[in-house]
Order: structure tokens, then sequence, then C-alpha cells
């Protein structure tokens, strides 16, 4: 039996569309992007990072219209994007330029420019505050005043020489003192997985960005069971920054060496993380030593979970034991992306008609087989 | 001042200053539109820290724009959706590229807010400073 094309469908689809409209409005609130924008900054960045587009406005405006889903919204912003040119690449971005907001060692107490908390709900009580179901704009506005004038018992002389865009990085410590290995820049062009798919074994360019875009939920739950026994590894955060990084590009009319030729366009949030792992490294006649590996995450806004997570499958995919789910590169890479998983799963629920018809009429010859065996006839099934 | 001061400048800073600035070569001189302000993508291209190699972070939306003045092109471009300011910042470039003598008055005006960014970032980054932990060592007996 071959397709059949089938329709009917359009006026029930028509009515589908204004009842969805109709559940977003119903209370006859009107949510602003620009509120969603400012107050929901965790689902903003969550959206910017996994549809691999920066724009907090457009991140807000997807959120608005997909009612809050991050999956509906990072599909929508993946669809905008497609339609959209790609004008320019970037200069190199280097995160040592980054303007710190937060900066954070699990490794060591003592790292040179200080722990940084910035802010972080890392330690506060989780006590639901309803306090909130009340606050006003004019409690807030005199908070933010009150805030901004604090007297300085935080300025001390101690902090004055602190540059927060020039803080030295844990890594850098760690390489001077031969702790772990140094190695020369790689200036190879990095792949793109969005011109040209996924081919195995990825490049470790391709990974890091399917790894950037991935699922928040998936690739945690991934860097989670790599540390529960599925792989082998106990990660320590050397190295955690939420910043500002800014942003150039190379004069397109007249191209030029000169660094001060170029147009800055902004500057970008994100979250950066450098893991540490210990590895056993073999020298010379067999010869053992401790060193420790670098993990690598670093995600659009400030999601600290994806990055920390991002690092750990980074060193992980890197070991390629392909016995171990979370070290197989096309099970890790095929599965964390939100609109690929997403989208396949919820796609089960489209018409498949046809498809289900063929397979219902397998189980029925089946049975049928099975019955007239039962009866002691001699018809024996085909292999399904 | 070169390119890559002024754009930090005149994005940081405030729009206004883009504006008049722009309002004075707009008075005086023809300005051609090249390309209408129009959205499109930048890719950003990193450089990880654990083995120093690169790749693609993701891409940035931005507005540009492209004028000519005096037979020069400018080009104005930033994240976000602000056609108004990349046209500002494109007219401004071409009046750059085209030497025109009223930049010449512009060094001071820009440097006056690239010291107000300054003193922007300084109070930021007091305060930010105000949660980097202070450890103490406990008694240990």
């Amino acid at each position: 039996m071959g397709y059949v094309a089938v329709k009917g469908g359009t006026f029930a689809i028509e009515e589908s569309l204004k009842r969805i409209k109709y559940e977003r409005v119903k209370q006859k609130k009107v949510l602003d992007v620009d509120k969603i924008e400012s107050g929901m900054r965790g689902l903003v960045d969550q959206v910017m990072s996994e549809s691999g587009l920066y724009s907090e406005t457009l991140a807000a405006l997807a959120i608005k219209q997909a009612e809050g889903n991050p999956e509906e919204a990072v599909f929508l912003l993946r669809a905008y994007r497609s339609t959209l040119p790609r004008k320019h690449y970037s200069k190199t971005v280097v995160s040592e330029q980054m303007l710190v907001e937060r900066r954070i060692s699990a490794s060591f107490k003592d790292i040179p420019g200080g722990q940084i908390l910035g802010a972080s709900t890392d330690y506060s009580h989780r006590l639901l505050d309803f306090d909130l179901i009340g606050e006003t704009e004019a409690a807030v506005s005199e908070w933010l005043h009150e805030f901004e004038h604090e007297a300085g018992a935080g300025e001390k002389s101690l902090n004055q020489d602190t540059d927060l865009t020039r803080l030295p990085k844990v890594l850098d410590y760690l390489r001077k003192e031969g702790l772990i290995a140094n190695c020369p820049a790689d200036d190879r062009e990095p792949d793109d997985v969005t011109r040209k798919s996924l081919t195995f074994p990825a490049s470790r360019s391709q990974k890091l960005q399917i790894l950037t875009r991935g699922q928040t939920g998936a690739v945690t739950s991934l860097a989670y069971a790599v540390i529960r026994g599925y792989g082998a590894t106990h990660p320590t955060v050397g190295e955690l920054r939420v910043g500002q990084l800014p942003v150039y590009i190379n004069n397109p009319l007249k191209p030029s060496e000169d660094e001060d030729e170029a147009y800055y366009i902004g500057d970008i949030k994100v979250t950066e993380v450098e893991m540490l792992m210990p590895a056993t490294v073999e020298r010379e006649k067999g010869r053992k030593e401790l060193e420790f590996d670098i993990g690598y995450g670093l995600c659009y806004g400030q999601n600290e979970t994806k990055a920390i997570a991002m690092s750990i499958l980074d060193k992980n995919l890197e070991k390629g034991d392909q016995s171990i789910p979370t070290q197989n590169e096309e099970f890790v890479l095929y599965h964390i992306d939100s609109v690929e998983s997403t989208g396949f799963i919820s796609h089960l629920k489209m018409p498949h008609y046809v498809t289900f018809q063929s397979k219902l009429n397998d189980v029925r010859k089946t049975k049928q087989v099975q019955s007239e065996k039962a009866e002691g006839g001699v018809t024996y099934a085909n292999p399904i | 001042m070169k390119r890559k001061q002024r754009t930090e400048i005149l994005i940081n800073g405030s729009a206004g200053l883009a504006a008049a600035l722009a309002q004075e070569i707009k008075n005086r001189y023809q300005v051609t539109t090249i390309e209408e302000p129009n959205h499109g993508l930048v890719m950003v291209k990193v450089r990880e820290t654990a083995q120093k190699s690169l790749f693609y972070l993701g891409e940035v939306f931005v507005t540009e724009c492209k004028v000519q003045i005096e037979g020069c092109m400018g080009i104005g471009i930033l994240k976000g959706d602000e056609p108004e300011r990349a046209y500002d910042l494109a007219v401004i470039d071409a009046a750059y590229e085209a030497r025109l003598k009223e930049t010449a008055a512009w060094s001071v005006l820009l440097q006056a807010e690239a010291d107000r960014i300054a003193d922007e970032r300084k109070a930021f980054a007091a305060k930010m400073l105000r949660t980097k932990v202070d450890f103490e060592t406990m008694d240990t007996e």
C-alpha cells in the first residue's frame, strides 16, 4: 500500500492556533517583553545558550510567545536565525579580556585576584520569599537607591588594585608550576556544525560547538552520569568565571592586520569553566607521573551548571572509549541538541496513520497465523 | 582616535553622543545610504584555554548600516536591534574615512566620554569587589 495524501484538518488547525493564543491571554494580562528581559534572566540566558543566538530581547520575545516553554522558545529562535544572513565572523575572542562579574575556584583558596562571588544563589537558603508576591516598583526603586549608595565597607584598600578586566588565570599559574602541560596555540580554522553536518570522529571544534548549544538538562544529566560511574573521573573546578566579553570584527571593506582598526560591536555575557581532573601520564621507561587534565566549558549567559557539565563532557569525550556511553561521541553529540531531541520525540504525536496501519496489519496477520496453528492449520507466517 | 577605541566609546557610551556627532555631519554633507540599517548575524569565534584551539560559540544578533560621504564608505554595526545608532555610527565612520575637518574636534568629546565610562567601570568594580571573599584562618588546636 502506498502513501495516501489526506486533507481536512485546516479548519481544526486554525481553531487550535486560536486556542493556543487564548490560553496565553485568557486572563487579560499582557506580559511585556522588557519585563521578561529584565526579570527572567535565568531563562533568557538558557534560551540564548541553547539556541546559539545572542540577543536578550529576541530570547525574551520567544519566551513570551512560547509561554515560558524553553524548548519551544529555542525552536522559535533557531527558526528565526535561519532567516538572517550571517554577515561577519568575529575576531578571535579570548577569555582573558573578560570583564569579570563573578570568579571562583574550588581548587585553590588563595587565587591571584581573589574569589569574587558576584551574583549567585549558591549561598542562599532556598526559602520561598512570599514578600515577592506584593513587591512594588516603588519598593524596588528604593532598594536600588540604597544599594547604589551603600557606604563602602567593601571598598577596602586591598581591592583597589584589582582590575576586573585583567584577572590572572588559575590555569596559567598551574602551567607555570609545570603541573599541567603547556601547549602552543592551535590556529586551525574551526568547523561549523550549523553549516556542515557533524561527522565522526568529530573534531574538537565540532564537539565544543555542539556542547555549548546543548540542552541544559541533557548536558547536565550526562555529565552527572560521568561522575556517578559511567566514565571515570573526579573533577574539581579550577576556575569558573562569569562576565562580559568584548566582540570585534575586522573591517570588511579594507581587511587590516591592525588590531586598532577593528569594529567593536558590543559585549556578550558568558560563563567559562576550566575543570581540573587528575590523570596518569606515562613517561620514559614506563615511569608514571600524575598530572592534571583540563576540561573546558563556555556558554552564553550565566549558565554555571551547564558550563561545568560541558567541561566534564569535553574531557570525557577526549578519552573516547566507545564502550562507555558518555565517552562515545555519537551517543553524546547526537542526543543533546534541544531542537533535534525535542523535535524528534514530539513528532511521535503527529499523524502516523499509514505507518501505523501497516504495523497493525502485521500484528493482525501474526495473530491470525497463531490462531490457525492452534486450530491445527498448516499455514506459517513470514518472519516480520 | 583609532576605530577600535572610537567604536567602544560610541557603543558603550551614551546614545546621545553618537547622535550629536552624526547630526553635525548630516547638517553639512550629503550622506548617501548604501545599505539601510538591517539585521544580521555575527558568528563568534573563541579560543578555548584547555588546548588553545578555536571553536564557534554561537551567533550575535546585530544591526548593520553602510553610508557614503564624499566618496568614502562608513559602516555602523552593533549588537541588538539598533537601527538609529547603526546609522549614526556609519555616518561617523564615513566622516573619519573621508577625513572631514569636523572629526578633529571630536577627539576631546570622545575622550571625555571615555573618561566617564572609565569612572562608571571603576564604580562597578568597587561595588563588585564587595563580594570578594576575605578569608579568615580559624584557630586550630
